[in-house]
């Protein structure tokens, strides 16, 4: 099936150059090679015209085009019939182009060599997948794909592959995010990441994955439109804020303040946001499967120029990557999930076997404590006070997810439900609050809550 | 007339580089696509194009219907790249004793992609076979690397002013 062309956006920022075919009036043809389009709209992209060259003469006096591009990812190849409509040398347009390609030429060591002169704006007459330009996938050739990549220079192309890599081999929903911003922090320099989540029940989204902050942040939520994260998301825009320290530094300043006159009485504190006390720079884009919001991808620096264009398209087609995994990891979750996540620590119970954990649970406020500590609230907290409750109360020591989503007092949405990000939170959070208690995957899909020492609820009704 | 192309040019066409081929319809649209590799022919005046069948059908009707081909190598590492003019003196299928010049040259051009990191995996699945065999006359070559020399003509082997 032939997909939407702005579906293929990612094909589009120049990773593998796409080339292009025209003919001149008198009919010689002449192909080569154009370094960036731009999609208008279904019916309309934007070639950029660095040198007033051959094509841009045969496409003056005979108006067809013939462009194939790639995807950087998979490699699957398509073709543009086009139709050259004007050129335009000023403008909006022209100036993201512009920018763009000078980025493309200093990082290709073209600087100098590279201008836009202009962008030609040209009618699709019509899309089509090239068929058969790849052969099946080979078993044989996918067996030790990155050991036979061969040496080189740390192109885009190769990291890429690499975050492309980490996420088709991801074992479940946390080991593709965390293998995700390991491999941008590897392979493409984006030291300070974090992915969170967006949550259908409660519309805000929700810490679940970081790298280069250190433990904690995770279970912090955003609320659409607050903060960058929480404008990308409402916006499903990408944003990029340079030398905004300022800005920065007075926005934590303020949560800080709200966080310590709230934090000692009141209930369900903010989990705050990981982030450099010093960022310079921000970039944060949404993750989207076809129109849904998955969640926002958002990385961070102290280098105020540390973000470019170039990031900018790069992390568009991460992030692509990322949230096309999400979603089908999201879609399997009913699928058993492998017993590999999180080892059991049944071997370290011997000190903490004597100790008393107290969950304290508040209906009123959707929250749970434990040992008077802020723990989690919402669906995860419902789900692990239930948990608890059979573990405890009815004994039971192992648990499905097709129980969790069947007992309508979790609240859990009949679709979408998110039930493995719900369980990652869970798991992260018991984590860094109370290791003694935790959810571990176990054979058959199944999952089983274990505690050293003893656990103690109270149900803390009317408060 | 033909055009004689160095032996160093030549060398070139056939070091794995990136090929492209187009052609024209009566219409005078074009059409292109990638080729699986080049031999330059005895005499280095003309060249045979290895157009993959399962994705040349287009082009290969071109060529058919004008004669007139163009080809565009490039060079990934320093974007080297010439463009060959010419017209078609046979079209036919590739021979099976060509068909491991051609898989020689998708290896090629696999370790040519693997360096800005497009991995074999996926690289050496590019449909290769079979093939069309265009052999072009070449009439005029020019250069095309990006910068201000792009679509200077090359001039015929032995001139001083190649550029």
């Amino acid at each position: 099936m032939t997909p939407r062309l702005a579906d293929l956006r990612p094909c589009f920022q120049g990773v593998i150059p796409s080339f292009i075919a025209t003919c001149s009036r008198d009919g010689e043809p002449n192909v080569t090679y154009v370094s960036q389009i731009e999609f208008l709209d279904e019916k309309h992209v934007a070639l950029s015209c660095q040198f007033f060259n051959k094509t841009k003469r045969n496409v003056l006096e005979n108006p067809f085009a013939s462009v194939h591009f790639y995807d950087p990812v998979t490699f699957e190849s398509w073709n543009l019939k086009l139709r050259y409509l004007r050129s335009e040398e000023s403008g909006e347009l022209f100036d993201r182009m512009a920018i763009r390609i000078q980025v493309i030429a200093s990082h290709t060591g073209m600087a100098g060599v590279f201008k836009l002169i202009a962008v030609d704006h040209y009618e699709v007459l019509a899309l089509e997948p090239v068929t058969g330009f790849l052969t099946p996938p080979d078993p044989l050739l996918d067996c030790a794909p990155t050991a036979q990549v061969a040496p080189g220079p740390m192109t885009e192309v190769r990291g890429l592959q690499a975050v492309s890599e980490r996420i088709a081999r991801a074992r479940d929903l946390d080991d593709l995010m965390s293998g995700a911003l390991l491999a941008l922090a590897e392979h493409l320099g984006f030291a300070h990441s974090m992915v969170l989540l967006a949550d259908d029940a409660t519309g805000r989204l929700v810490t679940l994955a970081s790298r280069g902050y250190g433990p904690g942040g995770i279970g912090a939520e955003v609320a659409p439109g607050d903060g960058i994260v929480g404008t990308v998301a409402q916006q499903r825009r990408m944003v990029r804020l340079s030398g905004v320290a300022a800005e920065l530094r007075y926005g934590r300043a303020i949560r800080g303040a709200v966080e310590r006159s709230s934090g000692a009485g009141g209930l369900a504190p903010e989990i705050p946001l990981p982030g450099l006390p010093d960022a310079q720079a921000q970039l944060a884009l949404p993750l989207l499967a076809g129109e849904r919001l998955v969640g926002v991808l958002a990385v961070e620096s102290r280098d105020p120029l540390q973000f470019d264009e170039w990031d900018e398209a790069f992390l568009q087609i991460v992030g692509n990557q990322i949230a096309l995994g999400i979603d089908r990891m999201q879609a399997d979750d009913e699928e058993p999930v492998a017993p590999a996540a999180v080892a059991s620590a049944a071997h370290a119970r011997g000190a903490a076997a004597s100790k008393v954990h107290r969950f304290a649970f508040y209906p009123s406020d959707d929250c749970l404590f434990v040992d008077g500590e802020y723990l989690v609230r919402n669906v995860p907290g419902r789900i692990l006070w239930k948990l608890l409750e059979r573990r405890v109360r009815g004994g039971q020591l192992e648990f499905t997810n097709r129980e969790l989503r069947l007992d309508p007092s979790l609240g859990l949405p009949p679709i979408k439900d998110n039930l493995e990000s719900r369980l990652i939170l869970l798991r992260k959070r018991l984590q860094e609050k109370c290791p003694d208690v935790r959810l571990v995957p176990v054979p058959r899909g199944r999952f089983a809550l274990e505690i050293d020492g003893r656990a103690e609820l109270e149900l803390k009704e009317g408060s | 007339m033909a055009q004689l192309v160095s032996t160093e040019v030549a060398e070139f066409m056939q070091s794995g580089v990136s090929v492209l081929v187009a052609s024209r319809d009566r219409q005078l649209f074009p059409a292109c696509c990638r080729a699986m590799g080049v031999r330059v022919e005895r005499g280095r005046r003309s060249l045979t194009v290895f157009v993959p069948e399962a994705t040349g059908a287009a082009v290969v009707d071109a060529i058919g219907a004008s004669g007139r081909v163009a080809v565009c190598f490039a060079r990934i590492e320093d974007h080297r790249s010439l463009q060959v003019k010419g017209s078609v003196a046979a079209l036919a299928r590739a021979a099976d004793e060509e068909r491991c010049f051609i898989e020689r040259y998708r290896g090629e051009w696999a370790r040519n992609l693997a360096v800005i990191g497009l991995p074999p995996r996926l690289s050496l699945r590019q449909n290769a076979w079979p093939c069309h065999a265009v052999r072009v006359r070449i009439e005029a070559l020019f250069v095309q690397t990006p910068g201000p020399g792009a679509g200077a003509p090359l001039l015929p082997a032995g001139s001083e002013r190649a550029t």
